[in-house]
């Protein structure tokens, strides 16, 4: 038995009144998480179409002109966009053949025991802030393009890209070894009693299966790399204007400084042009470009896919089936090589250069000048934003999860649930920027701490509400049907059956996305915090900045010709890194003890 | 009023398709009722069908009445489920402790006290047959429970709302053989004080346990012999 369908509500001549535990409130909650989910996604267009409508914006000449030039009146987006392809492109062609190798040989070569922690290394460094790759490129991707492109500082679109691919190859390793493990083995075991080696039997019956989630894997890097701002903002170089004719000037402009969408928004000009007239409506135009995109990227990678049903492709000469196989064998577990010294390199950097952070005066003293002491009100800053964000998500998430998994029809659900995974995607410059002209400035908020917790819970809500859905569906029939068998309501059911069966999945959830929100930089750089001067604690809401981990490291690493600045941001980045390790930690740990379906990385 | 259920021409389809059906009976109060039919013919759907438990796709045609309640298709709450209680082939049990499970239904139903409720709990649990053997561990966990015994529990669950009628889908199905007598016997000691409604495809029980049969045949070969008792 499928799914047990029950009236949607009770009808007018039911006693439920006189129950006890009637859970009424049930409805009331779910339909707010819904509404918050719709909400939140409403206020970042509808701060997108405002601005548009507040000037006119030239459409065509947004997308085929190269200038950019505010105090001209010139509004030509083509060269972001272009840069923003190009970093993109770079950074899929780099990660997708590494990352799809790696998670080959993480699922399919790897005895268990060796996978096991790999997969949670993987996962980790997936959850690494992009402030911290951002940091990574700084130090090392930079002066690698400078010497080898002789390009002073090492500015560039191609040094983007690295850092880009970087950040996405543990997404692409994480999603695509989900969707290789969820072969069950008799297709294994079928392919090799028929005699087929190791490659072919993982090309002959083990890919297909897995293809449309290793498909996904690469939707969802992409949808990253296309939404991400700080750390392309940190080596880009924000040139405007470059925009290359011919191939030759389009080898040429790897190599020298461009700019993308995102860092046209995350750069002072937002903040600069009010909030509306032309300026400000073209750069809205942007916004709801780059949105358009992730948000396709987003879709599409997640979709349901029908089984597919295209047929086998040209299969290989039957000659040398050994040779052949030690070489796929070498190349997957030396694809494992990449990943593996990424976190190698990463852990290794950041012990090397965050030093600072293991000194215990550093986590309990407060910042001093522009960059000595320790960091301890940027830790307490990011604590009460993460709490807070937690409390806000927690409900408003869990609500909407358990809406989409099971009150809802097929086609509510389904349509609640694309609109959750679109504001998962939404790139979290635009929840910055959204939250900067909503709150701080039309609500009078200024840099508020609440106004950064709120802007932080698209990020944190959409990953609660599908792994509570996901949670919902792998709940045994048999057990909804006894329920409802017994006279429980459908809010009864809910609050005794659902629930208490969902909330670890919800918890995890919870963590996972909390994980993001900690090392989140692009939301709070105009809303929420300072880099110095703000109290411990703030008092009030309004004009009530923090100081936080991820902005203060950003704000840092701009100033990257005072070593003990740069000494600061690798100690703080350390910290952060650690904070997110723990709240990581806590949510794999958690996860083990069910079995549930994962939703983000 | 007498009966408990009765059913006119009913069928289940989907849109464009007789799956079950049609058939007629009614529950007289007290007494228990078999429902037979080869498999595939719908049994657990005619079930599913009398409390509005249909899986999503499947509507129901044909009169349906509940204690002289005529019960329009679709409209089937919470509150008739409580009336008329299905208890589904596979024993399902939930989370918590033997007495839990053998309140789940009832505490959402009925504002009672604790002790009435325990009360009600023990009635049920010897009403079952099972109280012997759970008296001195209520407070265990019910997944350390036997099959036959999880399925006696499933039975005192629903004997607990103290329903007018019982909806039995298979009930030793998923059993052993020595699991099978005991919940037979458990069945057969509610005979004359429950309205019992036993779905199964074992004749032989159907002769031990039923005073009535109701014959389901296949949609596709509408008999007039299809239609009932």
């Amino acid at each position: 038995m499928a799914t047990t369908k029950t009236p949607a509500r009770p009808s007018a001549t039911s006693d439920e009144g006189r129950r006890p535990r009637p859970s009424t409130w049930v409805w009331s909650w779910t339909y707010a998480g819904a509404l918050a989910v719709a909400g939140l996604l409403l206020a970042v267009v509808g701060y997108l179409g405002s601005g548009i409508g507040s000037g006119t914006v030239d459409w065509l000449n947004l997308v085929t002109e190269s200038a950019w030039s505010p105090p001209n009146a010139a509004f030509g987006g083509l060269a972001m966009i272009y840069g923003t392809a190009v970093v993109s492109v770079l950074a899929l062609v780099l990660a997708v053949p590494i990352g799809w190798a790696a998670a080959i040989a993480l699922s399919e070569y790897l005895p268990p025991r060796i996978a096991r922690p790999m997969r949670m290394c993987v996962e980790l460094l997936a959850a690494v802030p992009s402030i911290v790759y951002g940091l990574i490129g700084i130090a090392v991707i930079r002066p690698v393009i400078a010497s080898i492109a002789d390009v002073p500082g090492g500015d560039s679109l191609a040094a983007a890209g690295i850092v880009l691919a970087v950040m996405i190859v543990p997404t692409v390793v994480a999603v695509s070894v989900d969707a290789l493990s969820a072969v069950p083995d008799r297709y294994r075991e079928a392919a090799y009693s028929l005699g087929l080696t190791r490659g072919e039997v993982i090309r002959s019956a083990v890919l297909p299966l897995a293809r449309s989630g290793m498909r996904a894997a690469v939707l969802l890097g992409l949808a990253r790399a296309l939404g991400e701002a700080i750390a392309v903002f940190l080596v880009v170089g924000r040139a405007d204007g470059r925009m290359p004719h011919g191939f030759g000037e389009f080898l040429d402009s790897l190599s020298h400084p461009g700019q993308t969408l995102t860092t046209k928004l995350a750069g002072p000009e937002p903040v600069l042009a009010g909030t509306s007239g032309p300026h400000f409506a073209a750069l809205c135009g942007l916004g709801l470009l780059l949105l358009a995109l992730v948000a396709g990227a987003t879709i599409w990678g997640t979709r349901e896919r029908r089984r597919s049903t295209r047929k086998a492709g040209h299969l290989p000469t039957p000659r040398l089936r050994q040779q052949r196989d030690r070489l796929l064998t070498v190349w997957r577990l030396g694809a494992l090589l990449l990943p593996s010294a990424l976190l190698i390199g990463i852990l290794g950097l950041l012990v090397t250069r965050g030093t600072s952070a293991f000194n215990p005066s550093f986590w309990v003293s407060a910042a001093t000048g522009a960059a000595g002491g320790g960091v301890r009100d940027q830790i307490t800053g990011t604590l009460l934003l993460v709490v807070t964000t937690g409390l806000l998500a927690l409900p408003l998430g869990f609500g909407a999860g358990i809406l989409i998994g099971t009150h809802a029809s097929a086609r509510t659900a389904r349509v609640l649930q694309t609109l959750t995974l679109v504001l998962g995607g939404v790139p979290t410059i635009l929840l910055g920027l959204a939250g900067f002209v909503i709150l701080s400035t039309s609500m009078g908020w200024g840099r508020s701490w609440l106004a950064g917790a709120i802007v932080l819970v698209p990020v944190v809500a959409p990953v609660v509400a599908l792994t509570t859905a996901a949670r919902i569906r792998s709940l045994p029939p048999e057990l909804t049907e006894s329920a409802l068998s017994l006279g429980l309501t459908r809010a009864q059911y809910i609050r005794s059956v659902v629930v208490p069966y969902t909330w670890p999945a919800t918890v995890t959830g919870l963590l996972l996305g909390l994980a993001r929100a900690a090392g989140e930089t692009a939301p709070l750089l105009f809303t929420a915090t300072v880099f110095f001067g703000a109290p411990t604690v703030p008092n009030g809401i309004v004009e009530s900045p923090v100081q936080a981990l991820p902005t203060h490291i950003f704000t840092l690493s701009q100033d990257s010709g005072d070593p003990q600045a740069v000494d600061q941001a690798w100690g703080s980045a350390m910290v952060l890194v650690l904070i997110t390790a723990v709240l990581l930690s806590a949510a794999i740990a958690l996860r083990n003890r069910f079995e549930g379906e994962r939703w983000t990385t | 009023m007498d009966d408990v259920i009765t059913v006119h021409q009913l069928r289940v389809r989907t849109r464009d398709k007789t799956l079950v059906g049609p058939v007629s009976f009614t529950l007289e109060r007290g007494s228990t009722t078999g429902l037979c039919g080869p498999s595939g013919a719908g049994k657990s759907t005619v079930l599913r069908a009398l409390v509005d438990l249909l899986p999503d796709g499947l509507v129901r045609d044909g009169d349906l009445k509940v204690l002289d309640r005529t019960i329009a298709p679709g409209k089937g709450d919470a509150d008739l489920r409580a009336k008329v209680v299905l208890v589904p082939q596979t024993p399902v049990v939930f989370g918590g402790s033997v007495l839990d499970n053998a309140l789940f239904g009832l505490r959402h139903v009925l504002r009672a006290s604790r002790e009435a409720l325990r009360e009600r709990a023990e009635q049920a649990l010897t009403e079952a047959g099972l109280w012997k053997e759970v008296s001195d561990r209520l407070d265990a966990p019910a997944q350390t429970l036997s099959a036959g015994q999880r399925q006696r529990l499933c039975l005192a669950r629903a004997l607990a709302l103290e329903p007018a009628g019982l909806l039995l889908d298979e009930p030793t199905s998923a059993l052993d053989e020595q699991s099978r007598d005991t919940v037979e016997q458990s069945i057969a000691a509610l005979r004359g004080r429950r309205t019992v409604l036993l779905v199964s495809h074992d004749p032989a029980q159907v002769e031990r346990l039923c005073d009535t049969t109701v014959l389901l045949d296949l949609p596709a070969a509408a008999s007039p012999a299809a239609a009932a008792v």
